[in-house]
């Protein structure tokens, strides 16, 4: 009973019966449609990016850090796959997988800016978001790229069980991201660093490697995306990644993620992600206005953050309480 | 001069603590008065009372006979009570005037007047003898100038109690002089002066009385300073009440040292420091606050620059480059005296706070790690350290100090180390818990393990270290085998205290 009652007080437990009363009220309002084959195989397709995106900054966050370079660093390595395989004919495999390392190595680098200079990864991703939307530009100018092979794109055609691939990898991602934090070493020690840097350091464990990791794992997250792009989406232009900033943070603030690091929810995440692509869905439905979605999301991070700032402070106060009863 | 302020029965509780106990203070124009106690002694949380950060709990805050009390620290300001705090709390970028005039901005139609705010900070830097440009960036001064600023700042709000806390931590011995001919140009004015300091030689050359702190309690109450001693304060300070208690007497057997510090000379500010330290013993370092012993330690382990001389551990020369070297190559464990900021993840489970130094050991394939196994590692130690909880999963921010500290222990004794540093292993926590850590360490050293323990705390000491070293200005000045005899201990260390080396005042 303790133990439910402790699942029911998660933010990952409101944002699951927020979800599931938020899609019952639009599918009942639309009379169904939303039920139907084509709409949740295209409400579980443009899910894709928003998960991975949310992963990817989560695990910056974790360490107390910010990445502002998402959008670039998925954007760039999108493009990067699309000339490979356009320009350089290289086999399909070949050009994703580079992609994906490139993807990664632009974490890497961000994180061993951070160490080396000591700057915040917020100027340092400042300065690669700048960088690497050159890099996309340069890739593609303003084309769209879409003369890769078609069996890329079939790839994200793929359904099973009316469940689309793109999907499938995206939720492969974040179980595999959700065991690494219940039960790996280095993402105990990235933890450790973003809850407390101090006590860290004098527990032995090296926080600029779990800067330089996380950052690199975030890389690899968006690696991951900017496969998922490709597959999901006819072409790559230069406009691929530049409107993944906001939701990239809104999921796991929502989630509870703590911008001072420390703390990472990944279903949480993932839960958030759903929830802000129904908002999406509902402007489609009724037709609103596409400011009011981003008002809505706006004001849900805003109230989040809030929200949780208060449960925080209400279980300090708890905490002090607590304290007291133990020492008499 | 009449009394200006006056603290009748003052107490204040946190949870698990009684920071202040009945504490009575009174303060007259004119006078200098030096507020002394260890750490932990209750004057920050005194000073935080009278400057409106706390509010009064039981007891009474009296300002011309008036009882007050603060809902803010700008409500203490007005009512004419300033203060300068240790750390500094100006705004770098900003002019000296306009730090001066910040709490009162001189105004004209809604608008700054400038002109009239250089006037006032003028003012109150002539008051005061000082010779700093007012339009000067503050950035641009000298730490001791950015001091003497705050007391103008302070004086520019028509302050008539100033209180000074420990203003000289971080100045030089000339720097300091000029300090203190404005607190006598002060007290010529009339204002009245709480002074808080470590420095016993700078409180008997500028105060007139004393009143000093004692676990909460106020053991000289505004008295003549001219009625004691050095010792007779010191001792004041200390106590003495828990050296009667238990006397658990043992023998360390010669052996080679585990840990040797060989005319170590560091950036800090040691020079040619030595120490050697064997298996079985308890070291103890003691010193006033301030007398270089953490920062020693901190050295060897990697977190200040070593400048010269050799560190041996188990009679290998060696570097120690980080807690992460001292650890994983050495056995050597660190526990740290601020375990809120430093030694514990607060949101983070007991069961992890204890693993996080072994789970290189416990990792399996592909760097996973069970809970299981962190779990049985936690609750080992919680049983063999008496930790009082209900579950290895709770957060240890939900911990009692007392328990708080021992899983900070835990960790380090859950990773085998045969060195243990253990820095002021009692402050803030009551005095049964305190007594239990104490066997606890003995305990330990029993077992074969090295401690170096360092304490201010007098009477801690004697109880557990089997030698004692002291420490004074980053040096050296005595060295003595514990009798355990609290009357003979207190005595020759003090006596070392005060013959060693007398202050470089740089």
């Amino acid at each position: 009973m303790k133990y439910l009652k402790k699942r029911v007080r998660t933010t990952e437990f409101s944002l699951t019966v927020l979800f599931i009363a938020g899609f019952i009220a639009l599918a009942s309002t639309s009379g169904g449609v939303l039920f139907s084959d084509q709409s949740i195989r295209s409400f579980l397709t443009y899910l894709a990016i928003p998960i991975l995106i949310g992963l990817a900054q989560m695990v910056v966050l974790a360490v107390g850090q910010l990445n502002l370079a998402v959008g670039a660093m998925g954007g760039a390595a999108a493009a990067v796959m699309a000339q490979m395989m356009v320009a350089l004919n290289s086999p399909i495999w070949v050009a994703l997988l580079a992609g994906f390392l490139a993807a990664t190595l632009m974490g890497a680098l961000n994180g061993l800016l951070v160490v080396v200079t000591g700057l915040n990864g917020f100027i340092i991703t400042l300065g690669t978001l700048t960088i690497l939307e050159g890099v996309q530009y340069a890739l593609v100018r303003s084309f769209t790229i879409d003369g890769y092979p078609d069996a890329v794109k079939d790839f994200g055609k793929i359904v099973f069980f009316n469940v689309p691939s793109v999907f499938v990898v995206a939720i492969i991602t974040a179980v595999i991201l959700s065991w690494f934090f219940r039960t790996h070493v280095v993402a105990r020690k990235i933890l450790a660093t973003g809850a407390n840097p101090l006590a860290a350091r004098l527990s032995g464990v090296s926080n600029p490697l779990s800067v330089f990791l996380a950052h690199t794992l975030s890389g690899a997250l968006l690696g991951i995306a900017a496969i998922v792009t490709i597959t999901s989406l006819g072409g790559i232009n230069r406009s691929i990644g530049g409107d993944w900033l906001l939701s990239s943070f809104a999921a796991p603030i929502i989630a509870g993620v703590l911008m001072s690091g420390g703390v990472v929810a990944v279903y949480g995440t993932v839960m958030a992600a759903s929830v802000i692509r129904l908002v999406d869905i509902a402007r489609a439905q009724y037709s609103l206005d596409p400011s009011v979605i981003n008002f809505t999301i706006g004001t849900v991070v805003l109230s989040t953050v809030a929200l949780s700032e208060w449960r925080r402070r209400r279980s300090e106060v708890k905490r002090q309480k607590h304290v007291e009863v133990d020492s008499e | 001069m009449s009394e200006i302020l006056k603290v009748a029965e003052l107490s204040k509780s946190f949870p698990g603590v009684k920071a202040l106990s009945k504490v009575n203070l009174s303060l007259r124009g004119g006078e200098v008065q030096a507020l002394l106690g260890e750490n932990g002694a209750g004057k920050s949380t005194l000073i935080k009372i009278l400057t409106g950060v706390y509010q009064t709990e039981e007891g009474q805050v009296l300002l011309d006979g008036e009882p007050v009390s603060f809902d803010s620290p700008l409500a203490a300001t007005k009512s004419g009570i300033g203060v300068v705090h240790q750390e500094r709390n100006l705004i770098p970028y900003f002019t000296v005037a306009e730090n001066i005039v910040l709490q009162n901005q001189p105004q004209r139609r809604g608008l700054i007047d400038a002109a009239q705010r250089r006037e006032t900070a003028q003012k109150a830097l002539d008051s005061l003898g000082l010779a700093i440009d007012p339009d000067e960036i503050v950035q641009n001064l000298s730490v001791a100038q950015m001091q003497l600023v705050e007391i103008a700042k302070a004086l520019a709000t028509e302050t008539r109690v100033l209180l000074l806390d420990e203003p000289t931590a971080s100045i030089s011995g000339s720097e300091a002089k000029k300090l203190f001919e404005v607190v006598a140009t002060l007290k010529a004015q009339g204002t009245a002066i709480l002074f808080v300091s470590h420095k016993l030689e700078e409180v008997f050359e500028v105060c007139d009385t004393v009143t000093v702190l004692r676990d909460g309690e106020s053991v000289i109450e505004s008295s003549p300073l001219a009625d004691y001693s050095h010792p007779q304060i010191v001792a004041a300070m200390v106590g003495r009440q828990l050296a009667e208690r238990t006397k658990r007497f043992r023998t360390v057997e010669p052996g080679e040292p585990v840990l040797e510090l060989k005319e170590l000379t560091t950036q800090v500010g040691h020079t040619d420091v030595s120490l050697a330290l064997q298996a079985g013993e308890v070291l103890g370092l003691y010193g006033l606050v301030g007398a270089g012993r953490s920062e020693l330690l901190r050295s060897v382990l990697g977190l200040h620059p070593i400048v010269s001389g050799e560190v041996f551990v188990k009679g290998k020369a060696t570097t120690i480059r980080d807690m992460r070297d001292a650890l994983h190559k050495h056995r050597i464990g660190y526990v740290t005296e601020n375990r809120k900021e430093e030694g514990l993840f607060l949101d983070f489970s007991i069961n992890r706070n204890i693993a996080v130094t072994v789970w290189r050991r416990l990792q399996e394939i592909l760097g996973i790690i069970r809970h299981e196994k962190e779990t049985e590692v936690a609750e080992r130690f919680v049983e063999r350290l008496g930790i009082r909880i209900s579950s290895v999963m709770q957060l240890a921010g939900n911990l009692s100090g007392g328990n708080q500290q021992k899983v900070s222990l835990a960790k380090w004794l859950a990773a085998d180390t045969e060195i243990i540093i253990i820095d002021e292993p009692t402050v803030g926590i009551d005095v049964r818990t305190k007594a239990n850590f104490h066997e606890l360490i003995m305990d330990l050293a029993d077992e074969g393990m090295a401690v170096l323990l360092i304490s201010s705390d007098l009477p801690e000491m004697v109880a557990i270290a089997d030698r004692i070293m002291v420490m004074r200005d980053y040096k050296f000045v005595g060295e003595f085998p514990n009798s355990k005899d609290y009357a003979e201990m207190s005595t020759k260390v003090m006596d070392a205290i005060h013959s060693g080396s007398p202050r470089q005042n740089a």
